[in-house]
């Protein structure tokens, strides 16, 4: 069986992770090429029109997964309120037209996650032990912790290093040694080794970075490809980014801890509540929060980034204005028109208003 | 008496006469805003956020038309109305929308109506809506009773007439009185209209096409016109269980009509509509399995009324010319053994 898989951020690493130590080779799971102008203009020309960035980036990243000879795609399901759980229907559809005599298997991402994630992976091995299946997981997983660990210390690094790139340089390397760490201890030393590395990197003395926070849609927070790198591009201005969302923090709650009745986001939906009482679905309630959040914190500005004509995004861009907590906001509308010098000078006049409050301020 | 302000947007189209006899039953009174005109759209547009979906802006601009004439609006957040079938994200943030958009809006009624949790989470929702204006119990549970009935009793005359929300609860051709069309034309074509009510009803978002079809010879059906079973039954054979609460809407009646050999079908959406973009193309990949004629209408503020005329006479020719080459093998007439038959 020769299963394929979308690309989402740096998921393709555990994943690799936990199909090697369960024995599976390259022939078994396929990894296609990177996002790139290709797999974008391929999901474009076969999809709907108005269909979302994520839905049409996963289906370039599925048709080059069958290019390499999949047979069995992995994609996420869910019956949320967004269109995600319409995704694999249209998708399988699509790919039949093309001539791919293709499979479809599910992860559900709104129900019964652990189970069907434990599942996903006997299936995909042809029925490994238990044992076997949970500890390649751990491991797997490990390296998912392992690379948000060092993201966070970029995020931080790159606003104030004196040699523009060198975080971005040493972040790359990172993630190519965390992919090729074959062990949890070694997973460990290499996460150790770049955290350190990264905090050593010569500082500027007179930065002050200003700080950011990113929120919105998850695919396109998480995803560099579908947000043009964006934080990167913040770094470079000098600016700090935080961004509360992250991938391990989805799997340590979503998988473990909210069967337990422990809500990484009950916090955000207090104090999102005057303002929006109810989930609509995707990320908006949190991105309402989390608005309120940060400008409570006394962050200096907020960017949040969704997918054009998203949904739930939108119910919260239409609430972001009216908060009483006030705080600038920049609303990127990600999708397959957007062309990075525009972004940037987007960035450039945001970061300089930023700046220009924050003076005001202290004096 | 209290007066509830009832926005002619939205659901309006699928729910209004229940409404209205359940505010009816508890002694309460409701305010219609009038049907949508270029004032309500440019205050509902230059409100809310441009990625806002047009019926959600004009939504907006309903609400601040009947600001000063009621004393609460209703607004429900329907989640769900059937089993793990969702509402659209808006639906569910229209009440609190609503408040940051519209500051001075009065007091908002936002049940919050979701199906999977039981019946007995639905009465209490009602019940405690009904609270604003009664305490007595068995006078809610009357209204309910009455609502559901009339409810019932409007779709039925719908199906049953073959006509629009519009002319069921005017109970009369509000647009062909004040039309310029002649609509003595005998229609020669059958043609399904499939979309959203709040898109295919609101005359002045889609350039009162229905009218307009009508005049240029063709009979239309509309998802309302056909009965709810069928639609379902379709719906369940094409793709299963339904994601959305309106997917029968789109694709149960697409597919429904396409079963029943209509001449053409045109399918009106909104631009950014979110749910429509997926749904549309189910359709229109079975329209193209079963060869029959499909037009996708894409609306939003900025559309005109000629680029829309252009593109309808000119898939009507099409339709026709197709109809001389390969005449239809249907049956004679309307039939009503759960799957829709038509012809003209």
């Amino acid at each position: 069986m020769r299963v394929g898989i979308p690309h989402f951020g740096n998921v393709y690493i555990p994943v690799k992770g936990i199909a090697r130590k369960l024995g599976a080779t390259d022939r078994d799971l396929i990894i296609p090429p990177p996002t790139s102008q290709r797999t974008l203009n391929l999901g474009v020309k076969y999809s709907p029109v108005e269909a979302c960035l994520p839905y049409k980036l996963t289906l370039g990243n599925l048709i080059e997964a069958c290019e390499l000879g999949a047979e069995v795609l992995v994609q996420a399901r869910g019956t949320g309120i967004c269109r995600l759980g319409y995704y694999s229907r249209n998708q399988e559809r699509i790919l039949h037209d093309l001539g791919y005599n293709i499979r479809f298997t599910h992860f559900d991402v709104s129900h019964h996650k652990i189970r069907s994630f434990l599942k996903l992976v006997k299936n995909m091995t042809n029925g490994a032990s238990w044992p076997k299946i949970i500890s390649a997981s751990y491991f797997g997983l490990g390296k998912l912790f392992a690379l948000d660990r060092i993201e966070k210390v970029v995020h931080k690094s790159r606003a104030v290093e004196l040699e523009k790139g060198r975080a971005n340089q040493v972040y790359r390397e990172a993630i190519g040694a965390v992919d090729e760490a074959t062990g949890g201890r070694e997973v460990r030393g290499v996460t150790k080794k770049y955290i350190d590395k990264l905090n050593r990197l010569p500082k500027d003395p007179e930065a002050d970075p200003v700080k950011v926070g990113i929120v919105g849609e998850i695919f396109v927070v998480l995803d560099p490809f579908a947000n043009m790198d964006i934080e990167m591009e913040l770094g470079k201005l000098g600016v700090e980014v935080r961004r509360t969302m992250s991938l391990s923090r989805w799997v340590k709650y979503s998988l473990f801890l909210n069967g337990l009745g422990i809500d990484e986001w009950k916090e955000v939906h207090k104090v999102a509540m005057p303002y929006l009482k109810r989930d609509v679905g995707g990320d908006g309630w949190e991105s309402v929060g989390e608005k309120i959040i940060h400008a409570r914190e006394g962050y200096d500005g907020v960017i949040h980034l969704a997918p054009f004509t998203c949904m739930p995004e939108t119910v919260a861009q239409n609430i972001m204005p009216s908060t009483k907590e006030d705080i600038p906001v920049l609303a990127v509308p990600c999708d397959e028109q957007m062309a990075k010098p525009g972004m940037v000078t987007r960035l450039e006049a945001f970061v300089d208003l930023l700046r220009f409050r924050r003076k005001r301020r202290r004096i | 008496m209290i007066r509830v302000g009832i926005p002619q947007a939205l659901y309006y189209y699928q729910y209004y006469p229940m409404w209205k006899t359940f505010f009816e039953g508890i002694g309460a009174e409701t305010v219609v805003s009038p049907p949508t005109n270029k004032d309500i759209l440019d205050l509902g547009n230059s409100r809310a956020v441009a990625e806002t979906c047009l019926p959600v802006k004009v939504f907006f601009g309903h609400v601040i038309s009947l600001i000063d004439k009621c004393d609460y609006m209703f607004i429900p957040a329907i989640r769900s109305l059937g089993e793990e079938a969702y509402h659209c994200s808006k639906f569910l943030g229209l009440p609190d929308m609503t408040k940051a958009i519209v500051p001075k809006c009065p007091p908002i009624l936002d049940p919050e109506i979701d199906l999977n949790k039981g019946r007995r989470n639905l009465w209490k929702v009602i019940y405690s809506l009904g609270r604003h204006f009664t305490f007595d119990k068995g006078k809610i549970k009357k209204a309910v009773e009455e609502a559901r009935k009339a409810n019932l009793a409007y779709r039925n005359k719908m199906s049953d007439e073959r006509i629009t929300p519009i002319q069921a609860i005017d109970g009369m051709h509000r647009s062909t009185e004040e039309s310029d069309f002649d609509s003595h034309v005998a229609p020669t074509l059958s043609v399904a209209i499939i979309g959203h009510p709040y898109v295919i009803y609101d005359e002045y978002i889609n350039h009162r096409l229905i009218s307009r079809v009508e005049a240029m010879g063709a009979r239309v059906f509309t998802p309302e016109m056909a009965h709810r079973k069928s639609l379902e039954i379709a719906m369940a054979r094409l793709i299963g269980k339904p994601h959305w609460s309106f997917e029968i809407d789109v694709i149960g009646a697409g597919e429904c009509y396409l079963e029943a050999k209509v001449d053409g079908i045109i399918s009106v959406a909104v631009f950014g509509c979110g749910p429509d973009s997926m749904m549309i193309d189910t359709v229109r990949h079975r329209a193209r399995e079963c060869k029959t004629p499909f037009l996708f209408l894409s609306l939003d503020e900025h559309s005109s009324e000629g680029g829309l005329v252009t593109r309808l006479e000119a898939f009507l020719d099409m339709v026709k010319r197709k109809k001389k080459e390969c005449p239809p093998t249907t049956s004679p007439y309307l039939s009503n053994d759960g799957r829709e038959r038509i012809c003209v």
